[in-house]
C-alpha cells in the first residue's frame, strides 16, 4: 500500500524552515514511494515557498490562508490542519520539532484519539508499519516506537534531518481549503515577536569559545572573551546566559540561536541540552565542566572534568606562552 | 485564583545506571527518585504568581514510584497543599496517558485556574503532555514560557521561540508549561516550609478516585507502543580528563591536541 504523509510546512523567517526540509529528504531517502503532502497556513501563501516545497518532494499542497494564520497560535493552527487531515486521510502527519511543531503534533494527535512520537531523529517503515526511534536519557539511549491508531503523529528532533542540496522536484498541486474562524478560536492573543539581534555572524567561524550557566556571571564572560580572541575565534553561549543577558543574544547558539560549523568548538559550563547541541557541528569539540555526568561529555572529543574558573586562566597563561 | 501544578520524578542523572539499566525499574530505589527539574521551574512560576495574587497552590504527584518525598519538597518551596495521585496501573511512558490521568486529576479537584507544568520530563525529553492536556481541556495554553506577567485579569507570557521570544496574552484559566529560565528557577526551601511540609497531609487517590481503570490509563490503553530500548554505541573516541590539579589537566589537555594535531585557534 503507498503510503501518504502530510507535512507542516512552516515557514520561518520568509523561508521553508530548513529542518521541514530535512524530513522531506529523510522521508524520501528511507521511502521512496511515499506521497507527501503539505500544508501551508499563513494570511498570505508565497509562490516561493510552494515551489521550494515541491523541489524538497511535497507532491500536493493544501492551503489554508486567513489573516487569523498570520502569525502561529495553536487554536486556528490546529482547526486548519484538522481540515486538511481530514480531507487526504494521511497515514503519517510530521513536523519538525521547533516550538510551533512541538505545539501543534500533540494537539492533532489528541483529536485522533492516539499519542504521538516526540523528538525522533530516525523513521523507518517496516512492512507498513511505521517505527519512530527517539533518543533519551542524555542521548544514551534509543527508544523505538510504534503508534497504534489509522493516522501516526510524529515530531523531529531539530537538526536531526539534513536538507537535500540538489532537490529534483517539480511543481506541486496546490488546493485551498477554507476555514473559517470565530472569536473563541483567538483566545490567546498574539502581542509580538521580540526578534534577538544577530549582530554578529557565527556560521563562518572557525573557532567559538562558548560559556553557559556554570560561567556564573556577566563580569565572568571577560575569561571567555579573551581566549576566543587570543583563538582569532568568535564567543558563543546558552541560551542560559543570553536570557539573563551576560552576554548579547546575538551569541546565542542552538534551535532558537545560530547554528555553527567551527572547526574547533570549546564549551565552557555547559550541560549539553539537545536544544543547544543541535545548533553545532563541530569538528572538534572540547568540554569543560564541573560534572562528569554532563551530556556535552558525550558529544566532546576532549574533555575537562573541573572548574571552568580555575581552567580558564590557566588555559589562557599557556595559550599565551 | 487557584493553580495546580503538575510534577513528576524521574530517576536522579546522577545515579550510576548507565544507558539501558537507567530505566529499569527493578535496579532503581526510591531514593535515587527526583523532582524533574523542570517541574520545580513549574512550582516557581507557581510560586512568583502567588506572591503577586495571592494564589492557592497545589502541587500534584502522579509520576515515579511513592511520589510522597517530592510532594513534601514543593511544600517545602512554598505550595499550600499537596495530592499523591498514585496506582499500579498507571502507564505514564505514554504522555497521552499522562494527559488522560490529569484530565481526571482536575476534574476531580474540580476549582481551579491555572495549571502549569515543566517544559519536559529530563530523562525522556518528553514535552507532550501539556498540549495534549489543553486540548483535551479546550483551554487555552503556552509552551516554553520563559516569563508570565499579570496585565488585568489576563496573563502575558514571554515564551522561547526560533530566533527570539515571543509575547502572548491568554486568560488566566489555562494551561502553561514553564522552561529553566531565570524567571523559573527554583527557590531554595525554607525553614518554615520543612516544617510545613513536615505537618502537611497529603491525601492519596488511586484510579478508582480519579475514575478512571486500567482499560483507560493502563499499558493496554497506550496507542504509543514501546518496541524497544537500546544503548545508542559512540563511536568516536573522546579524551576525558577526570582527575588531578587544574594545571596538570590543562596540560594534559594541550598535550593531548598537540598529539592528534589539533590546532588551536586558526
Ligand atoms: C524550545 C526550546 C528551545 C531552546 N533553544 C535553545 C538554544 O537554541 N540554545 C540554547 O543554548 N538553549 C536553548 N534552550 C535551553 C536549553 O534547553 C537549556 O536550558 C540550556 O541550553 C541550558 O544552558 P546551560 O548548559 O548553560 O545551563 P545548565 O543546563 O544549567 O548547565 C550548566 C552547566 O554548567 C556546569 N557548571 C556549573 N558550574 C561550573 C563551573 N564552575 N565550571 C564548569 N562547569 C560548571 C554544570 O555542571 C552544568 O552542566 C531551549 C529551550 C527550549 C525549551
Amino acid at each position: 500500500m503507498k503510503m501518504k504523509a502530510l507535512i507542516f510546512l512552516q515557514i520561518r523567517e520568509d523561508l521553508v524552515e530548513e529542518n521541514t526540509l530535512g524530513i522531506l529528504n529523510k522521508l524520501i531517502e528511507t521511502n521512496p514511494s511515499i506521497e507527501i503532502h503539505g500544508a501551508l497556513l499563513r494570511d498570505q501563501i508565497k509562490s516561493e515557498w510552494v515551489e521550494e516545497a515541491g523541489k524538497h518532494g511535497v507532491k500536493k499542497i493544501h492551503t489554508v490562508k486567513a489573516s487569523e494564520l498570520e502569525v502561529y497560535l495553536s487554536i486556528p493552527y490546529v482547526k486548519s490542519m484538522l481540515e486538511i487531515i481530514k480531507d487526504i486521510e494521511p497515514n503519517l502527519v510530521i513536523a519538525a520539532g521547533t516550538v510551533y511543531g512541538e505545539d501543534l503534533i500533540p494537539r492533532l494527535a489528541v483529536q485522533h484519539g492516539v499519542s504521538c512520537a516526540e523528538r525522533i531523529t530516525d523513521i523507518t517503515f517496516d512492512s507498513g508499519e511505521i517505527i519512530f526511534h527517539s533518543p533519551v536519557r542524555d542521548d544514551q539511549v534509543m527508544k523505538a516506537t510504534k503508534i497504534v491508531g489509522p493516522i501516526k503523529f510524529a515530531t523531529t528532533r531539530t537538526g536531526a534531518f539534513f536538507v537535500n542540496e540538489n532537490p529534483s522536484g517539480s511543481s506541486p498541486e496546490v488546493t485551498e481549503v477554507s476555514v473559517t474562524f470565530d472569536e473563541d478560536d483567538m483566545v490567546v492573543k498574539h502581542i509580538e515577536i521580540k526578534k534577538a539581534e544577530r549582530t554578529v555572524n557565527l556560521k563562518d567561524a572557525k573557532v567559538i569559545v562558548a560559556g553557559g550557566r556554570g560561567v556564573g556571571g556577566k563580569e565572568n564572560f571577560q575569561i571567555i572573551k579573551e581566549i576566543a580572541k587570543l583563538l582569532d575565534g568568535e564567543i558563543g553561549a546558552t541560551r542560559a546566559c543570553t536570557d539573563v543577558h551576560w552576554i548579547e543574544e546575538t551569541y546565542e547558539i542552538g534551535q532558537t540561536g545560530q547554528s555553527v560549523s567551527p572547526d574547533l568548538y570549546i564549551g565552557a559550563g555547559i550541560s549539553g541540552a539537545p536544544q543547544h547541541m543541535s545548533g553545532i557541528k563541530a569538528k572538534t569539540l572540547i568540554a569543560i565542566n564541573t560534572d562528569e555526568g554532563a551530556p556535552i561529555f558525550n558529544y566532546a572529543d576532549y574533555g575537562i572534568v573541573g572548574d571552568m574558573h580555575l581552567i580558564l586562566p590557566i588555559l589562557k597563561k599557556k595559550l599565551e606562552g | 485564583m487557584k493553580i495546580v501544578v503538575f510534577i513528576s520524578q524521574i530517576v536522579n542523572p546522577q545515579v550510576k545506571l548507565q544507558g539501558v539499566d537507567y530505566f529499569d525499574s527493578s535496579r532503581v530505589n526510591e531514593d535515587d527518585l527526583i523532582i524533574n527539574p523542570y517541574g520545580k521551574n513549574a512550582i516557581e512560576g507557581a510560586l512568583k504568581l502567588k506572591e503577586i495574587l495571592g494564589a492557592d497552590v497545589t502541587a500534584v504527584c502522579s509520576k515515579g514510584l511513592k511520589p510522597n518525598k517530592a510532594l513534601r519538597e514543593a511544600i517545602a518551596m512554598g505550595c499550600d497543599n499537596a495530592i499523591e495521585v498514585a496506582d499500579e496501573t498507571f502507564y505514564t511512558e505514554d504522555p497521552l496517558i499522562l494527559a488522560k490521568i490529569y484530565t481526571n486529576i482536575l476534574e476531580k479537584i474540580e476549582e481551579f485556574d491555572l495549571v502549569l507544568l515543566g517544559v519536559e520530563e529530563q530523562s525522556t525529553s518528553s514535552y507532550a503532555t501539556a498540549a495534549m492536556l489543553a486540548e483535551k481541556l479546550n483551554l487555552p495554553s503556552v509552551l516554553y514560557a520563559e516569563e508570565i506577567e499579570i496585565q488585568g485579569d489576563k496573563l502575558r507570557v514571554g515564551h522561547v521561540l526560533e530566533g527570539g521570544r515571543k509575547i502572548v496574552e491568554m486568560p488566566m484559566k489555562g494551561i502553561i508549561s514553564c522552561s529553566d529560565s531565570q524567571f523559573f528557577i527554583p527557590r531554595y526551601t525554607t525553614m518554615k516550609g520543612i516544617l510545613n511540609a513536615k505537618r502537611a497531609e497529603i491525601p492519596i487517590w488511586n484510579a478508582a478516585d480519579i475514575g478512571v481503570s486500567a482499560s483507560v490509563v493502563g499499558e493496554e490503553a497506550a496507542s504509543l507502543k514501546q518496541i524497544s530500548l537500546s544503548n545508542i554505541v559512540i563511536e568516536k573516541e573522546s579524551f576525558i580528563i577526570k582527575e588531578g590539579e587544574p594545571e596538570e589537566q590543562v596540560d594534559k589537555l594541550l598535550a593531548k591536541l598537540k598529539e592528534d594535531g589539533v590546532k588551536l585557534g586558526v
